[in-house]
């Protein structure tokens, strides 16, 4: 049977942001559906909207003619429509079976048969007695397309979902998805990863600043045309010159090893690796496999041995992060608006953060507000931070202004090393853009960068040597040039 | 229609008239209980919140009582905006009361200059000395400092009354649970003849005038803000987050065991069993009804120092326990929490046309 989907003039305001204004979509089963737009274009509120998740201020919603009344998810549920969210909705100590049943009112033993029938058609292998911790990230999102399919669907709406996923679960799902099309499920795909929708979707809708800008067939667009409708202007393509790099080594760390007596972080094991000046060395791995807490052992907010880490002849693995700066070394977490900034305080108080000796915000205990403010102006016009009150709260920064503030924090200092935990992260292309400019330049003044990302691209783009973290372990180091994203994935999956 | 809608930021007007509003609806629903005890609403908030004060005499006692719950508001004001919940000063109250009143006692009988400033330090040792065990089992053991602090308010409290029964009780005092009076050079110096206020309001003046100056101008203060916010950003810039911790936790209990110092060398003039009507417990409602701001809290300790004294009017010409100052404080907690609802949400008319 045939499904068709209508949003009629969808509305949502928010204070200060329209998220949606006046949207309407056509969607029928048989095809997969993009719905491309950059972070804050509006599109999770529209799935949200559908999902129930979110009341619209005004609009409509027709399911094959019949308007919906979507209050709640669970009316979603009601009315057939699945969604599968970006970060899972699990109980990490039930088991899959368990997460399975637990929004359900049907008898155990028929429940299993259906979802083993489910399985067995969609080729999925899980085993249903583990508990939901036990499993990889795929297997995760497999649960919760299960968790849908048990109702069977009408609509199916994926928000993101390959931000956690590599290469081989990406294609495994993809393979699915097609699967799920043929038999009559209406897929609507949210992304913002051009390559995906071109290799995937069928049709596909841009939104930008809440509006809807474009729908049209795959077959008529290719990436070039689809990122410019998605940003709205003509995007200068950034590549890296990747000349030979010196031999003059920065930093060097030797049989690092970090035991947490936190249950839910990561232990890192034997961490070697070294950087020369000027060179950019890439850590990929999929969320969760041990970056954050390399990222605190090199900041030096955990300490570790002091024979660990050598930087520029020294040993500095007893250091804190402010002592670890007087040596010219700068970090940028990936956490903007909990560890980088404090969103309550204002531009050149965030400023302040970033203490070293030789800035003399502080004398003899008390606050220079004058020396700090002088050197917060000169971040805002050399770095391109779009304000001209330093007074303002940092919270009223959009996240590309404030990443740029806090890297321009880090790099007014002029340090030999940057690191960066990702950097673009949840940033729009503008602003990615900037930011990936100002890493290269910085490489060109001979300074060194070591850039811990979950974004593949990203790193191929910028690294000259990468490694992969996977449960805690760095694999060899391997120059960028030989490496391949299909490889990155391979190891990101724990495999050789 | 009324619709209830979320801020986009909480609101800074708002931020400083709560405050008023609670007291506001404090007078309201404490003007109902009157009257559903039979009282007649009106005279019964007279007796207790302008009777009290309407003189010369009930003004020096409405100071004597801000003193100590202003100076320890503004102790605890370190600890709070800093995230670290200290609600022992109570007993670091009693134990700075006990050190320095037991160097008190070494002086009986003595005259001297040197000996009142003795007595002071001794208390400020005795209250950080107290605020640094929770202190450090946080630190060190990560214990929670919540219950760590509230119970040794009672042990305190336990060890001041086996000295006043005990070891340091006055010989000849008829077995009264009581140690000798203290001598006139331990004594803080009243400010004019025939009123109780002492000299201890100048501590609590100078405590406003430092709390503002390390939160505004000093790295300190910056740190200990920044600490406030977030525990991960205080990490990364490179903060010493355990030396900060106990550093307020000293502070504090510097600040409650002055407080106590201020209660036995002024009013009191020796040790006994109740050297606090829990000002330490009471100046946790001052520090947020004052919203940790030191200006804030001036205004706030006299506010909640009303109902100290309201109480006592009550009970004399009302026949009504004093606890219902208490009462009062606990309102004003009430309604200050509730009304900080409209920090971040507010309400909307809409016309239910359509």
């Amino acid at each position: 049977m045939n499904t068709n989907l209508k949003i009629s003039n969808v509305t949502k305001i928010y204070p200060g942001c329209v998220a949606n204004d006046n949207v309407s979509l056509e969607f029928n089963s048989g095809k997969i559906y993009a719905l491309l737009g950059e972070n804050g274009a509006g599109k999770s509120t529209l799935v949200k909207i559908l999902s129930g998740v979110i009341i619209p201020d005004e609009g409509k919603i027709y399911l094959n003619e019949n308007n919906l009344k979507l209050n709640s998810p669970l009316d979603a549920k009601k009315n057939d429509i699945g969604m599968v969210f970006q970060h899972f909705n699990l109980f990490e100590t039930l088991s899959v079976f368990e997460n399975l049943i637990i929004d359900s009112d049907e008898e155990r033993e028929s429940l299993r048969e259906k979802i083993d029938s489910i399985m067995r058609k969609y080729n999925f292998s899980i085993d249903l007695d583990i508990p939901v911790l036990n499993l990889s990230a795929g297997q995760k999102q497999k649960v919760e397309i299960i968790r849908c399919l048990i109702r069977n669907p009408k609509v199916l709406i994926m928000d993101e979902p390959t931000s956690v996923l590599t290469e081989q679960e990406t294609s495994e799902l993809f393979l699915s998805l097609k699967k799920f099309s043929e038999e009559g499920i209406l897929i609507i795909y949210i992304t913002h990863k051009l390559k995906e929708v071109m290799e995937l979707c069928d049709e596909v809708a841009v939104m930008r600043r809440g509006k809807l800008v474009s729908v049209s067939e795959i077959k008529n667009e290719n990436i070039e045309s689809l990122a410019n409708k998605m940003v709205g202007q003509n995007l200068k393509t950034i590549k890296k010159k990747k000349e030979k790099t010196s031999s003059d080594q920065l930093i060097n760390i030797i049989n690092l090893n970090f035991i947490s007596e936190d249950p839910f972080e990561t232990n890192l094991s034997d961490i070697n690796f070294s950087v020369n000046r000027g060179e950019c060395l890439g850590i990929a791995g999929i969320s969760g496999n041990g970056q954050s807490e390399l990222f605190q052992v090199l900041s030096g907010e955990i300490i570790s041995d002091k024979n660990s880490i050598e930087f520029n002849k020294n040993y500095i693995g007893d250091l804190n992060p402010q002592e670890r700066r007087e040596y010219l070394m700068a970090f940028s977490p990936e956490d903007r608006l909990e560890q980088a900034a404090i969103p309550q305080m204002a531009i050149f108080e965030n400023v302040a953060l970033n203490n070293f000796k030789s800035s003399n915000f502080f004398n003899n205990g008390l606050i220079n507000e004058n020396k700090i403010k002088e050197h917060s102006k000169k971040i805002i016009s050399d770095f391109n931070v779009n304000t001209d009150n330093i007074e303002l709260k940092s919270q009223f920064l959009s996240g590309g202004n404030l990443q740029k503030l806090i890297i321009g924090r880090e790099l007014i200092t002029s340090p030999d090393l940057l690191i960066c935990f990702n950097p673009t992260w949840g940033l729009d292309v503008g602003a990615i853009n900037y930011i990936h400019e100002t890493l290269i330049k910085i490489n060109e003044q001979n300074k060194s960068i070591i850039l811990i990302s979950t974004d593949t691209d990203e790193l191929l783009k910028l690294s000259d040597k990468i490694s992969v973290i996977h449960k805690g372990k760095l694999s060899k180091i391997m120059n960028a040039d030989e490496v391949t994203s299909e490889k990155l994935g391979i190891l990101m999956g724990g495999g050789n | 229609m009324i619709k209830i809608v979320k801020r986009d930021q909480p609101s800074r007007a708002i931020f400083f008239l709560t405050p008023i509003l609670a007291i506001f609806l404090t007078l309201v629903a404490g003007g109902l209980i009157f009257y559903i005890l039979g009282f007649k609403p009106f005279e019964a908030l007279k007796f207790f919140f302008i009777v009290p004060i309407a003189d010369k005499y009930g003004f020096s006692e409405l100071l004597l009582k801000a003193t100590p719950l202003c100076l320890i508001a503004i102790g605890l004001s370190f600890c709070f905006k800093s995230n670290n919940w200290n609600i022992g000063a109570e007993g670091q109250l009693t134990f700075g009361a006990i050190v320095s009143g037991g160097v008190a006692l070494l002086f009986y009988e003595q005259e001297g200059f040197y000996i009142l400033p003795i007595v002071i330090l001794a208390g400020a040792i005795g209250g950080m000395l107290y605020a640094s065990i929770p202190a450090i089992l946080k630190t060190y053991f990560n214990t929670n400092e919540i219950l760590v602090s509230l119970m040794l308010v009672y042990v305190s409290k336990l060890i001041l009354d086996y000295l006043v029964v005990g070891p340091w009780s006055n010989p000849e005092g008829f077995n009264f649970p009581e140690t000798r009076q203290f001598s006139d050079s331990a004594r803080l110096p009243l400010l004019f003849e025939g009123l109780r206020i002492h000299a201890g309001i100048f501590l609590a003046l100078a405590a406003v005038v430092i709390s503002w100056f390390v939160f505004y101008k000093t790295y300190l203060g910056f740190q200990m803000k920044v600490s406030g916010f977030s525990l991960k950003t205080a990490k990364y810039a490179g903060y010493k987050g355990k030396k900060m911790i106990i550093l307020v936790f000293l502070i504090s209990g510097a600040c409650a065991g002055l407080a106590g110092v201020g209660e036995i060398t002024g009013p009191i003039g020796q040790l006994h069993r109740e050297v606090s009507p829990d000002y330490g417990f009471t100046a946790i409602i001052v520090a947020f009804l004052g919203r940790l701001h030191p200006v804030g809290i001036i205004f706030a300790s006299l506010v909640v120092a009303i109902t100290y004294l309201g109480a006592e009017t009550a009970q004399i010409f009302m026949q009504i326990p004093k606890y219902t100052g208490q009462v009062f404080q606990g309102m004003i907690l009430f309604f200050l929490l509730a009304s900080d609802y409209l920090l971040f949400f507010k309400f909307k008319f809409i016309s239910s046309k359509k």
